[in-house]
């Protein structure tokens, strides 16, 4: 153990990207007076990297100004440039007023005032924001004897456009998913909540990718800890690199060494609405469609926002289903070890001998037998995610020869291991979530070597250990059990049960006190029929 | 904190694979047990049998066409010698938390049962729901080794025939260990068990094999056949049908059986009795004791062969008084058999009598079995007619 803590020691903060962060004091610097310095430095900057596109023109009537366009190709909206950039300053300006571009000094102020036909014009002076907007997507324009420039919004390019969710699929509600986009993932959530008291606070993430990053919440709901909290941890990463929001996921969240999700994630908007609207704090990031919510608590990853557009009975009969499918999920196998290799006189006497007779020939322990057939049809998920979609139908029918009646007819397993392991893998995917799904599949391996080895005493060992762990943890300052531990009565309307909607007088207790009230008392009163 | 907590998950590991998975029994290592037979030998030993399930043969469609149990014996000095001393013979161990029938051989029933059935109800592996039968005039091993059909494993026949017929005729009594135990240990109560018999006609080399089940008409059949008295632990003697019927109305675990009566002018109904309820009452008159049985019956009439007028209430009522008045000289004469032959307090008099007066029980307990002989019994019986079924008169009346 000694040897590991020198080592430790020695690779104690160095930062790992030295060269990176002079580049970047280096940046700091102002622009030029001169286009051509500028230019070049742009140029030099960028390693001639050959998808950035610098236009040189000039333009006026009696004296010519130099001029430079730079954009990055394929992440502008060419149309754009050429219809209201290139368009404005090379031809309009000449079928337009006299004084326009009489002088120099006032030169820039004319371009955003009279000539450029377009909405957001920012100025630039250094190279460091002239680069970051370049290579966001926003069109630069310099001009010649002019230590300043305009960064023009224009971005565009190729986007995958609004699409159906595909992995959280719901048969009534919205269809529509959220995209790679983060303006169009915004816009999405606006298009739910118009109130003015839906704000939208920006960060730039990753020293490399400089990944935007969204804080959605409702001011006046959203408990303002928690909004800081945020903050706090957003800023404090620092990391190269922000590809997916799952890197955000673990670099805010609570406990790492947990098999549970403590940051609740969504495609779906309706669902980030909802969420937002119980008092909770949306995080989206740029480039993929997964949208964190935070505080996620345990009962979020039950939910499935079906749940709300269905009638309330079928709607609580599916969450109380739903928390009968974690437990089969979770102790599926391991009950079925432990009844048959410690428990045999709690099975009815024709139940043990039918279970007998299967076992007859199979010749490994039901642990291993159990963990064989588990481990099988992992990998044939894991399989069935990876693999090239055309390979899919071989691959269904290989799976189904494997888990399946070739195995049992090998005499390798028996036919009611085939039962526990299929009812069990089909009860893992009910949650509509499948951060959590995961957490109990893979929490079902431990619980079987606990009922191999101790039965039915080790499983409930095992199971009151979870249920701990479970209460221990947090997620932004909240329990994760809430509001089953603590205990919140009135919060229950929304877990095991749903109750209708109109009787979901506040929002979670627990999430945010603020601004509690949700329905007036506007239950459904039809007109008694007196005809 | 953290290396301490990876520390403890190591440890836990470890655990799991040191543990070495104690007592982890595999289905296919337990021979399950579902009839077990106790002998006496002729040289005084114990001789266990169990009856073993096949399972393949008995579930599923994997059979090889071998027997669905088998019997393994062996023999010792004391039963739990002869279960260990099984595993010469059987290559899996005996289970026997499944059990559902033990049988005892008549030979042993007399010597006295109680000391072999103190391993039954001290095993921690065994439940005390099994039913308890003595084979009568035979040795249980000969029991175990009739092949049954309908139900396969001769141990659920076994079974299930006797809570059938306890609750459907009531001639039989399907006693479980805990309470053949009470029955044993108490003062005034002596226990009784149902007797089973083996009918074997013609050959053994046939009867006794598959044969057996692939006949009609099969040549070997167990049937239960009155109960078999005990005095304490050991058997005296046994009783026939109508004693036996009493004595589950008496004891009040008469479920459902049917009685003949004779009809007012000739002929025969039969009362088919529901529910039956029997409250014992004991009294100390003049210093003697005395019972008072009280016995409360509803039921239908089943049958009718005689001619009578069923739609007028009169009938019924002259029909219950004559079922009243047969069932209490069947009661009377039954119980007054059992007390002058076999002179053991199987009813339980002797209970009522505790309850009724402590202080005189303490002076008749003592020689009870004589005060029982000659206790007067007084019997009331009220018996109800509910229903008479979907017809009103009997159609035979218009044959004439």
């Amino acid at each position: 153990m000694s040897f590991l803590k020198k080592r430790r020691k020695n690779s104690v903060k160095r930062p790992l990207f030295e060269q990176d962060d002079q580049n970047m004091e280096t940046n700091k610097e102002l622009l030029k007076t001169s286009l051509q310095e500028n230019i070049q430095h742009v140029k030099q900057l960028l390693g001639n990297s050959s998808d950035i596109v610098i236009r040189e023109i000039q333009i006026g009537k009696k004296q010519l100004v130099k001029v430079c366009i730079f954009y990055t190709d394929g992440l502008v909206d060419t149309n754009s440039i050429q219809n209201f950039i290139m368009e404005s300053i090379m031809l309009d300006i000449h079928t337009g007023q006299e004084q326009i571009l009489s002088s120099q000094q006032n030169i820039l102020q004319q371009l955003k005032d009279c000539i450029l036909a377009v909405g957001d014009i920012r100025d630039v002076t250094e190279f460091s924001s002239l680069l970051t907007s370049l290579l966001s997507g926003d069109v630069i324009l310099l001009v010649d004897g002019h230590a300043q420039g305009f960064t023009i919004g224009m971005r565009g390019g190729k986007d995958r456009g609004v699409m159906e969710a595909t992995t959280e699929t719901i048969i009534r509600g919205p269809k529509e998913g959220f995209t790679e986009k983060l303006r169009t993932n915004t816009a999405l959530i606006r298009r739910k909540i118009k109130t003015p008291q839906l704000w939208l606070e920006s960060k730039k993430i990753g020293k490399l990718t400089i990944t935007d990053v969204g804080i959605m919440y409702i001011n006046g709901i959203v408990n303002d800890k928690v909004v800081e909290e945020v903050h706090r941890r957003l800023d404090r990463i620092d990391i190269d690199g922000i590809l997916e929001s799952g890197y955000i996921e673990e670099l805010i969240q609570d406990e790492t060494y947990s098999p549970f999700p403590t940051i609740y994630y969504s495609e779906r908007p309706d669902v980030v609405a909802a969420e937002l609207l119980e008092g909770k704090v949306a995080i989206l990031v740029d480039g993929t469609p997964i949208v964190l919510v935070v505080p996620g608590l345990f009962v979020s990853f039950i939910q499935s926002s079906e749940d709300y557009y269905q009638r309330t009975f079928f709607s609580s009969l599916n969450r109380m289903l739903r928390f009968f499918c974690i437990l089969i999920a979770l102790l599926g196998p391991s009950v079925y070890i432990a009844l048959t290799t410690f428990h045999q006189e709690m099975l009815p006497t024709p139940l043990l001998i039918g279970l007998a007779a299967q076992r007859e020939g199979v010749p490994f322990p039901a642990f291993i037998e159990a963990l064989l057939m588990e481990i099988g049809f992992e990998i044939l998920r894991e399989a069935g995610l990876r693999m090239p979609r055309a390979i899919g139908p071989a691959m269904s029918i290989v799976g189904t020869l494997v888990i399946g009646t070739a195995a049992v007819d090998a005499g390798i397993v028996s036919a009611a291991m085939v039962i526990v392991v299929a009812i069990t893998a089909v009860a893992s995917f009910v949650l509509p979530s499948y951060a959590i799904s995961q957490s109990f599949r893979m929490l079902r391996f431990p619980f079987m070597a606990l009922a191999a080895s101790f039965g039915l005493f080790g499983i409930l060992v095992g199971f009151i250990a979870l249920v701990l762990h479970m209460c221990s943890l947090r997620s932004f300052e909240v329990p994760y059990m809430s509001p089953f531990a603590p205990f919140i009565r009135e919060d229950i309307k929304d877990t095991v049960i749903r109750v209708p909607i109109w009787r979901m007088f506040s929002r979670p207790r627990i999430i945010s006190q603020k601004n509690n009230k949700r329905v007036q008392s506007s239950a459904p009163k039809p007109p008694r029929n007196n005809m | 904190m953290k290396r301490s907590f990876t520390m403890f998950i190591i440890l836990i590991v470890f655990l799991l694979f040191t543990a070495g998975c104690w007592n982890r029994r595999e289905l296919n290592e337990l021979a399950v047990t579902l009839a077990i037979g106790l002998d006496k030998t002729s040289d005084d030993q114990y001789l266990l049998t169990a009856q073993v399930v096949n399972p393949g043969e008995v579930a599923g469609d994997r059979g090889a066409g071998s027997s669905p149990v088998i019997i393994y014996s062996a023999k010792g000095k004391t039963v739990s010698e002869a279960i260990r001393k099984i595993t010469d013979e059987s290559p899996r161990r005996i289970y026997p938390s499944h059990l559902r029938v033990l049988v005892i051989g008549e030979s042993l029933a007399k010597e006295g049962i109680g000391k072999p059935l103190d391993l039954f109800s001290r095993e921690w592996d065994m439940r005390s729901d099994f039913y308890i039968v003595v084979a009568k005039g035979m040795d249980a091993k000969n029991i175990l080794k009739v092949p049954t059909a309908l139900e396969k494993i001769p141990a659920n026949k076994l079974f299930n025939t006797l809570s059938l017929s306890s609750k459907v005729w009531s001639g039989t009594s399907a006693i479980t260990l805990d309470e053949l135990i009470t029955d044993m240990v108490s003062e005034g109560k002596q226990p009784v068990l149902t007797g089973i018999q083996a009918d074997i006609k013609g050959d053994e080399e046939t009867s006794l094999s598959k044969q057996n089940v692939e006949r009609i008409d099969m040549p070997a059949r167990l049937s239960y056949n009155g109960l078999a008295v005990f005095d304490k632990d050991k058997l005296v003697g046994w009783l026939n049908e109508k004693q036996s019927q009493t004595y589950t109305v008496v004891t009040s675990k008469e479920k459902s059986t049917v009685v003949d009566v004779s009809c007012p002018k000739g002929g025969k109904f039969v009362y088919q009795v529901m529910s039956s309820n029997t409250e014992m009452k004991g009294k100390i008159k003049n210093g003697k004791p005395e019972i008072d049985l009280n016995v409360h019956v509803e039921g239908n009439i089943s049958e009718v062969e005689c001619p009578i007028d069923l739609t007028k209430t009169e009938s019924i009522d002259q029909l219950e008084e004559i079922y009243e008045k047969t069932s209490k000289k069947v009661f009377k004469k039954a119980i007054k058999q059992v007390q002058e032959e076999y002179k053991t307090d199987i009813f339980g008099f002797g209970e009522a009598i505790h309850r009724a007066d402590p202080q005189a029980w303490k002076k008749l307990k003592k020689d009870w079995a004589k005060h029982f002989e000659n206790v007067p019994v007084n019997i009331r019986v009220q018996g109800e007619i509910r229903s008479i079924g979907t017809i009103d008169n009997p159609f035979q009346e218009k044959l004439k």
